[in-house]
């Protein structure tokens, strides 16, 4: 069951478009996973555009600014017209690949990161029983899919920046809490925590960092000086 | 408080309800018969709001008048994709405009294409981007690391060792070694410089 949602600030930046675009690829898909979060989604949206309508102008001389604009609009034509019908998404929605794959399995991914599918590099072996696949979001930087195998942990860290991870598929904990598929975990610079997976299946997360993680302790001290290299 | 003087306002006597109810009869017009009469009418209502909302947002006239200008010729072409049932009229334009704005700030601060917001609010969702972008296959694991830090001098993996793995400040490894601090620190940056230049060559 889901029990880490985005915050209510959170949920209003992504519908009124000020969220990061990073982050708000995360809201995105933990709400494609969570219904509760959707419905806040669909009210906060419905609030917003009741602003819009409340929103006008004293003085507004409405022929004088508009006059072309509606005339100009009206001679396109529709778009089922431009592209003979309006079919063309759902055909491309048919040829797109809505999973990912890792040792033989296969993921079912929610319907905002399906276009990230081929964006995704290869897996690559970390530590144990650790894989991961950086996303490449452009400008945005990289987020990454990570797989922890049963028993496999990340090394013990905190955070100079902000990480931000999506239960996609499976169980974790990181001795603060229990996660489960669909939570929507944010972490900071306040905690140090060591995500590990226990259950037969793995567990295969989505997650963005703005800073390389710190470890803090044990051999991953090592990687410290080159931690942006992987754990973007 | 005056009474008996009417409101000026034609727009604000139209309760929302009714508003949202004759604005989706005109929106399946457009849809169904390219009705002009009937898009001049949601123009005419909405035009004037989107552009407040606009001018809120980006601050620019002229960027304003693009985004009522984008956001109203999608209404015009994308009709057919209006479902009355999902959500009233306002919602519908409103998500198209904050998903203009969205795309229209992306394309201000020169990103590329990234996150685009049919991932997020795929309201319009015949507009499909391209996706042909060339996977990241060169990454460095952590087992690259460990090989090419075996490849490290011994003097030079000592100190790294103590420093990162075992947690010692250099005093410390310093006073194990009985070397000058200096030397530790020395060791340690040229350490790290050649890691750092090892991962560059394997790039």
């Amino acid at each position: 069951m889901i029990k880490f949602h985005p915050s209510s600030q959170q949920l209003k930046e992504f519908v009124e478009g000020s969220l990061t675009p990073a982050v708000s690829l995360l809201v995105s898909a933990h709400c494609d996973m969570c219904e509760q979060c959707q419905l806040r989604v669909e009210s906060e949206t419905e609030e917003l555009a009741a602003e819009l309508v409340s929103e006008i102008e004293e003085s507004f001389d409405e022929s004088a600014q508009f006059g072309d604009m509606l005339s100009q609009i009206t001679q396109s034509p529709s778009s089922i017209e431009v592209d003979g019908s309006s079919s063309s998404y759902a055909s491309n929605l048919g040829e797109r690949t809505v999973s990912i794959e890792l040792d033989g399995r296969s993921f079912k991914l929610p319907r905002t990161l399906h276009r990230y599918v081929d964006k995704t590099g290869n897996w690559s072996s970390l530590v144990g029983k650790l894989w991961q696949a950086p996303v490449d979001l452009g400008n945005q930087g990289v987020a990454n899919f990570i797989f922890m195998g049963s028993g496999g942990s990340v090394p013990e860290h905190t955070h100079r920046g902000t990480e931000y991870t999506l239960v996609i598929d499976g169980e974790f904990s990181d001795g603060l809490s229990d996660y489960d598929t669909g939570d929507f975990i944010f972490m900071d610079g306040n905690k140090t925590h060591t995500p590990r997976s226990d259950t037969k299946e793995g567990c295969l997360v989505f997650s963005i960092v703005d800073q390389p993680l710190h470890f803090t302790s044990g051999l991953a001290r090592l990687l410290n000086p080159f931690s942006h290299l992987f754990f973007r | 408080m005056l009474v008996g003087i009417p409101l000026e306002q034609s727009n604000s006597t139209i309760k929302p309800k009714e508003c949202a109810t004759e604005m989706s009869e005109h929106l399946v017009a457009v849809a169904d018969a390219r009705c002009k009469r009937s898009f001049s009418r949601v123009f005419n209502y909405f035009a004037p709001r989107l552009r407040s909302y606009a001018l809120k947002q980006m601050g620019n006239e002229a960027l304003a008048m693009e985004l009522v200008q984008d956001t109203m010729s999608n209404v015009w072409q994308k009709a057919h994709l209006f479902n009355a049932e999902k959500g009233s009229p306002s919602t519908w334009i409103f998500t198209i405009a904050r998903n203009i704005r969205f795309d229209m700030l992306r394309k201000l601060q020169n990103r590329k294409e990234d996150v685009c917001s049919d991932d997020l609010w795929p309201v319009l969702c015949e507009q499909t981007a391209d996706l042909n972008e060339a996977p990241l296959d060169e990454q460095v694991t952590l087992e690259q690391i460990g090989y090419l830090f075996e490849e490290l001098p011994v003097k030079q993996k000592a100190v790294i060792e103590a420093i990162y793995i075992d947690g010692k400040s250099q005093q410390e490894v310093a006073n194990e070694l009985s070397i000058p601090l200096g030397t530790v620190k020395s060791r340690t940056r040229l350490a790290l410089q050649r890691l750092k230049g090892m991962l560059n060559d394997n790039d």
